[in-house]
């Protein structure tokens, strides 16, 4: 039993190396695409900087944040999005769309499994080009402390923030086997994403009924919850958490995405025709 | 000009029916562009409801900013928000020529037959949330300052042509690359806010060398009888960089290579 076992997770390392080795060869031959990022990053960076700078000319301290915990906020949201970023919804719509996924269906490979291991690849080429270099230009050129409060946590928290990335837009992406065209719910996503992952503002902001709903939507622990363990506090509708207990919260919301994730899956297995491909 | 005024008649008409084709589609991706454009006011409301602000700027004059720069860009959409894309796609597939042999130039007749119809929303969100903010914050409208506003809003038009121009034309250079439009976003995210809060360097750049401040600022201010300082220069140079827009698309459609389409 136990050899079995090792088999498995033997055989699925193997099959995580090989997609993900070839997925970052395939994009690495736009890798200078990616540079983009090492412009739009910094400059967008900029612009909160002179605007936070502005904001509290006349004020210490915001909903319990500094200038300077601000700007690592910022510095943070930035850097974890080109950590975390999916497009698992866009490619497995394409697949059902097109009638390809008849072929991953065949394989003797979980495509959940398949596609996370894309993201890895993926991710892996973002680390090389988007994020080294932003992260050089903030602490370089612009001088902020991107030194984060605790590194163990850090790495802990942004490996459940990639995780709950990846299995929120699977989810999405599984919901092309009912609506075939999923565009518009994504769309819808992907707004909803923008203002209440934090990546805009910090989520303390908000309206204290608001605050309170992220604890039970999966938006805040793609960003906010990662950006505030890297300045080490964490606050979001009047609760206060350590950084510990606030990952632990984390784990749990992946936890519920991932058997969501898996109930869905199973229902759209249920659902799938295809005569061919 | 009227053989390009009886095409875009046809193509906006071909828009149009499209549009009402797929309504649903329409409706859906017309409200999600408008609420993505809206994003930035609703941070402005979250920073002034916490009790901050822009120093020397009221929430209602900033939002009158945003809500200009949003009307700008739905205006701006409409006409020229598939241009980037289009040259884009065309460049990579190696299909431009196609559009090369057609009776009329190519940016014409790209830009004609592009219409988005789908950013007729945010512009119609812009100018409400305007006539919203305009009615709280501006205080005795004058003839000369709507006149001011007009032609400084024209320059800001001018100034997303342009932007959207450059990056088509760069789509020719760096081929295939479909984030190029984040480049243009990130750098309209300095027109969306008062320009004062930026430092002398970071203003002048975006005054005259690439004018975003014209698009929501200089336009906002002139409504609320705030005359800005180089007002008027910058508005000379919005409409020199459109210019430098269209020659640099024209100039670099001589490296474009294809085999046939």
């Amino acid at each position: 039993m136990a050899r079995q076992g090792m088999r498995g997770w033997t055989r699925g390392w193997a099959v995580l190396r090989a997609v993900s080795v070839v997925t970052y060869k395939e994009w690495a031959a736009y890798r200078t695409h990616s540079l983009v990022s090492a412009f739009v990053g910094p400059v967008y960076f900029v612009v909160q900087y002179f605007i936070w700078t502005a904001v509290y000319a006349d004020a210490g301290t915001l909903h319990g944040l500094e200038l300077t915990q601000m700007i690592r906020y910022f510095g943070a949201a930035t850097l974890i999005g080109y950590l975390t970023m999916d497009f698992a919804d866009w490619n497995l719509s394409m697949l059902v769309r097109t009638g390809r996924y008849l072929t991953f269906a065949l394989r003797p490979v979980h495509h959940r499994s398949f596609a996370f291991a894309q993201k890895v690849g993926h991710r892996t080429l973002g680390f090389a080009f988007e994020f080294v270099p932003c992260l050089a230009i903030f602490v370089l050129l612009f001088r902020v402390d991107m030194r984060p409060a605790a590194i163990g946590w850090l790495v802990v928290t942004l490996a459940l923030a990639f995780l709950m990335g990846f299995l929120v837009r699977y989810c999405l992406g599984l919901t092309s086997f009912w609506l075939v065209e999923a565009g518009g719910l994504q769309g819808v996503f992907a707004l909803l994403s923008g203002l209440f992952s934090g990546a805009l503002i910090p989520l303390v902001f908000f309206p204290h009924w608001l605050q309170v709903a992220q604890f039970f939507l999966p938006f805040q622990y793609m960003v906010y919850v990662p950006a505030m363990v890297f300045t080490g506090t964490y606050s979001l509708g009047s609760i206060a958490m350590s950084v510990p207990q606030v990952v632990g919260c984390q784990a749990g919301a992946v936890v519920v995405m991932y058997a969501l994730s898996e109930v869905l899956y199973r229902a759209a297995m249920r659902r799938f025709t295809d005569a061919g491909s | 000009m009227r053989r390009y005024l009886a095409a875009y008649r046809v193509c906006l008409r071909i828009a149009v029916r499209q549009a009402t084709t797929y309504r649903a589609s329409f409706v859906l991706s017309s409200l999600i562009a408008l609420a993505a454009n809206l994003a930035f006011p609703l941070v402005t409301v979250l920073i002034y409801g916490s009790g901050a602000g822009f120093p020397g700027w009221t929430a209602d004059e900033v939002l009158l900013i945003q809500a200009v720069f949003t009307l700008s860009t739905g205006l701006s959409g409409m006409v020229l928000g598939a241009v980037v894309w289009v040259t884009t796609l065309r460049v990579r597939e190696g299909t431009l020529e196609v559009v090369l042999l057609k009776p009329l130039r190519p940016l014409p007749f790209i830009v004609l037959t592009t219409v988005q119809p789908e950013s007729a929303g945010v512009g119609l969100g812009g100018a409400v949330l305007m006539g919203w903010a305009a009615s709280r914050s501006v205080h005795g409208l004058t003839a000369a300052g709507v006149l001011a506003f007009l032609g400084l809003f024209v320059a800001g038009l001018c100034v997303m042509a342009g932007v959207a121009l450059i990056m088509a034309a760069t789509s020719f250079r760096w081929v295939g690359n479909a984030r190029l439009p984040e480049i243009a976003d990130s750098v309209h995210a300095f027109g969306r806010h008062p320009l004062r809060v930026f430092p002398g360097a970071v203003q002048g750049a975006v005054t005259f060398v690439v004018p975003v401040a014209m698009v929501g600022f200089y336009p906002a201010s002139a409504l609320l009888g705030r005359e800005a300082a180089g007002m008027w220069p910058a508005a000379a140079m919005c409409v020199a960089f459109l210019a430098g827009g269209v020659w640099l698309y024209h100039r670099q459609i001589r490296n474009y290579q294809g085999v046939g389409g």
